[in-house]
């Protein structure tokens, strides 16, 4: 009835030793099943009370509100409990029962003191059906149905705008009854259509703060008969089933560290038997399996066409074989099936070193994070020695049928996006031009030669509405390239478009081999004459273009515009961005103070000479352009 | 199963649940018990249903008085599934 570990994490628990959080934490992110999570949840209860709240390190502290047109207990339990398995101590108001209309309008509502980071809103489906007769032109149908999601969505603007909150919004279960028989098809009053559509239109119609909490799909997924429950409607006015709750519970907190913590951005994958059938190395080009003349070989292309259509929001494909690689390389320029081409793979490793160490070479030329690797393979030993030497490399290992590829890669969810700009539809394009860089870079003697050759465009402009997306993007997940790791959520990012608070600045590069998009982001905070930098990020890709000067260049002309005398920069130490522990001082500012913690390093606006570029410059804010 | 077998297997799922040991006994009430609460009401209840594969109708768990009477509905489901 329980994890085999339950046991055990209780005697932690009475015995009061200290390995109890960690190991509930563990428990809590493997929980599947209702009694499972509950069981801990009453654990974690009992533990509060005894040992007090979990240490800091263990769970990041979240506000969180729940309300909704259903009971929220015990649902508010197990969604805790997930969160706290993904490494958050929740802090939770919740709604009066089917009050939630009410605690979003009034402004005096407790919902709006408590200042939530996130809002987890079930609507009550009850509320959602055809008022008229099921005869009804469609015309009228459909008018209702835009009116009811309307209705529910500017609720959700509201909630948004008091808060800056991110919304997780639910969606509704598909009604099973068989009434109305095969006639539910034939008008959108019928219970079945009118809901399948309310769910259509609120997911197409959600602004970029509400992310759908889809229980339509979860409940399809389960099962409609298995998701619904009557009698704990009756009884304790449940959504569903105990089942659909933690399905819920789960998919909710999911999104919650999706917000923060980004989708992966690396596939790296093996060869034999992964990406086709049979070793090249023994089976020759004509011998693998791989294409529509065998069963096989159709299932491997299938999976190919899966691999190449996740460039389409982002991912970059490495490849990572052991093989010669004129062996490796050959199917991939020549192999007439083959659905990925060399020109695809942004990072090609075939030699006979461990795959650990591969894959580490990987990060490092395309300057990413392992905690963004996604490793497949259908050997068990690979996947154990990167399991054992790159534990933040996350891998799939796959069974030995190929037709379950495409699905173990789906139901991982290593690549669910939460929006799709057009920054990451590019991004593969630009990994390609890195090595063309490369090769430019060795053939030019010097840097400033080699820089001017680039001609480089540099488009500068203050945040904009269209923006926002990408720039939240970048806040939230540049690692390296980032002064004060400070984080903010899309809506936090929106409302400094109107803050007068604040600086703000974003800059595009583009050069004679293509465009890199939106690739760098500062927010300045003022106070009095002082312009704190308050973050000061940008992507890797561009190091050492003169994006850096081009950006403070910019920063120093806002300030002294504005009359700021200073302009003070901080530098925040994280697991991850060492190579800008220097940033200030190599750009001439002088230090405040500096300690292990991070530094503070300060800048006289007056008198400062720009920094020379090769860059041009276009300014987008309503300024006319001008070039240095 | 009679009363005293079913009490003899709930006693097993609260050893589980509950961090302090309790005696199941058929006077037995929840309020006699600090750590029996609404939310481990629930994860009794669910255990139980998915121990002894039955399922109860609305209401009657909460119309029990005691242990006895909760061992009771039990034996009860259980003769009518295998009836």
């Amino acid at each position: 009835m329980s994890t085999p570990s339950y046991g055990s994490i209780k005697d932690l628990l009475v015995s009061q030793n200290a390995d109890f959080w960690p190991a509930l934490k563990a428990a809590s992110g493997r929980a599947a099943c209702f009694e499972d999570v509950l069981a801990l949840a009453t654990l974690k209860k009992r533990a509060i009370s005894r040992l007090g709240s979990p240490p800091v390190e263990v769970a990041t502290p979240l506000r969180v509100a729940i309300l909704g047109g259903y009971s929220l207990y015990p649902l508010r339990e197990i969604f805790e409990q997930f969160l706290f398995g993904a490494g958050y101590a929740a802090e939770l108001w919740i709604g009066e029962y089917d009050n939630y209309v009410s605690e979003i309008l009034d402004e005096t509502s407790g919902i709006y003191s408590f200042q939530p980071e996130v809002i987890f809103v079930l609507p009550a489906q009850r509320r959602f059906f055809y008022s008229g007769a099921i005869t009804d032109q469609r015309t009228v149908i459909e008018e209702q149905i835009k009116n009811d999601c309307q209705q529910l969505l500017s609720l959700m603007r509201r909630a948004n705008q008091k808060t800056h909150a991110d919304i997780l919004l639910c969606n509704f279960i598909l009604p099973a009854g068989h009434d109305l028989g095969a006639y539910r098809n034939k008008t959108l009053a019928s219970p079945w259509n009118y809901v399948a559509q309310i769910n259509i239109e609120l997911g197409l119609n959600a602004p970029s703060f509400v992310h759908i909490c889809d229980v339509n799909f979860m409940s399809a997924r389960l099962g409609l008969m298995v998701a619904r429950d009557r009698r704990r409607w009756f009884e304790s006015k449940q959504i569903g089933s105990p089942t659909l709750l933690v399905a819920i519970a789960e998919e909710a907190a999911r999104m919650v560290v999706a917000l923060r913590r980004p989708m992966k951005k690396v596939l790296v994958l093996d060869l034999d038997n992964t990406l086709w059938g049979g070793v090249i190395g023994d089976d020759g080009l004509e011998g693998i399996e791989i294409g529509d003349t065998s069963a096989r070989g159709e299932a491997f292309k299938a999976f190919q066409k899966y691999v190449l259509s996740l460039t389409e929001r982002g991912v970059l494909l490495a490849v990572c074989s052991k093989n010669d690689h004129s062996k490796a390389i050959e199917p991939f320029e020549k192999h007439p099936e083959m659905v990925i081409k060399s020109n695809h793979v942004v990072c090609f490793k075939a030699n006979w070193q461990p795959k650990s160490e591969n894959i580490r070479a990987i990060a490092e030329e395309l300057n990413l994070g392992l905690d963004s690797f996604v490793f497949v393979d259908d050997n068990p030993a690979e996947i154990e020695i990167v399991r054992q030497f790159l534990p933040q490399v996350s891998t799939i290992l796959l069974t030995d049928d190929p037709s379950d590829y495409v699905s173990q890669l789906e139901d991982s969810r290593y690549f669910e996006p939460l929006s799709i700009t057009q920054e990451d539809r590019i991004r593969s394009n630009q990994y390609i031009q890195q090595a063309r860089y490369r090769e430019i870079e060795s053939s030019t003697t010097d840097m400033d030669s080699y820089l001017r050759s680039l001609e480089m465009v540099a488009t500068i402009s203050g945040f904009m509405r269209e923006d926002v997306p990408r720039i939240s993007q970048l806040i939230n997940k540049s690692n390296q390239f980032n002064l004060t790791s400070k984080r903010r959520s899309e809506s936090e990012v929106g409302s400094l478009l109107t803050s007068k608070a604040h600086v703000t600045c974003t800059i595009r590069l583009s050069d004679k081999f293509g465009d890199h998009g939106l690739i760098s982001v500062l927010i300045g905070s003022i106070e009095g004459e002082v312009l704190y930098i308050d973050t000061w990020l940008m992507s890797c890709r561009v190091l050492k273009r003169q994006v850096e000067e081009t950006a403070l260049n910019e920063l120093v002309r806002l300030a002294t515009r504005s009359g700021y005398k200073k302009i003070i920069g901080r530098y925040i130490p994280s697991a991850k961005n060492g190579m800008v522990k220097s940033h200030y001082q190599n750009l001439g500012f002088a230090t405040v103070h500096e300690a292990d913690d991070g530094g503070e390093y300060v800048l006289e606006a007056v008198g400062y000479v720009p920094r020379q570029t090769h860059m041009s410059i276009i300014r987008r804010t309503n300024e006319s352009s001008t070039s240095d | 199963m009679n009363q005293a077998q079913v009490i003899d297997r709930l006693q097993k799922i609260f050893d589980e649940l509950f961090l302090d040991p309790v005696v199941l006994t058929p006077a037995l009430t929840a309020r006699e018990v600090e750590e029996w609460d609404s939310l481990l009401q629930i994860s009794i209840v669910v255990a139980v249903e998915g121990h002894f594969g039955i399922r109860f109708n609305m209401g009657e768990v909460e119309a029990t008085q005691n242990v006895g009477q909760f061992a009771d509905l039990i034996v009860k489901r259980i003769a009518e599934k295998s009836a």
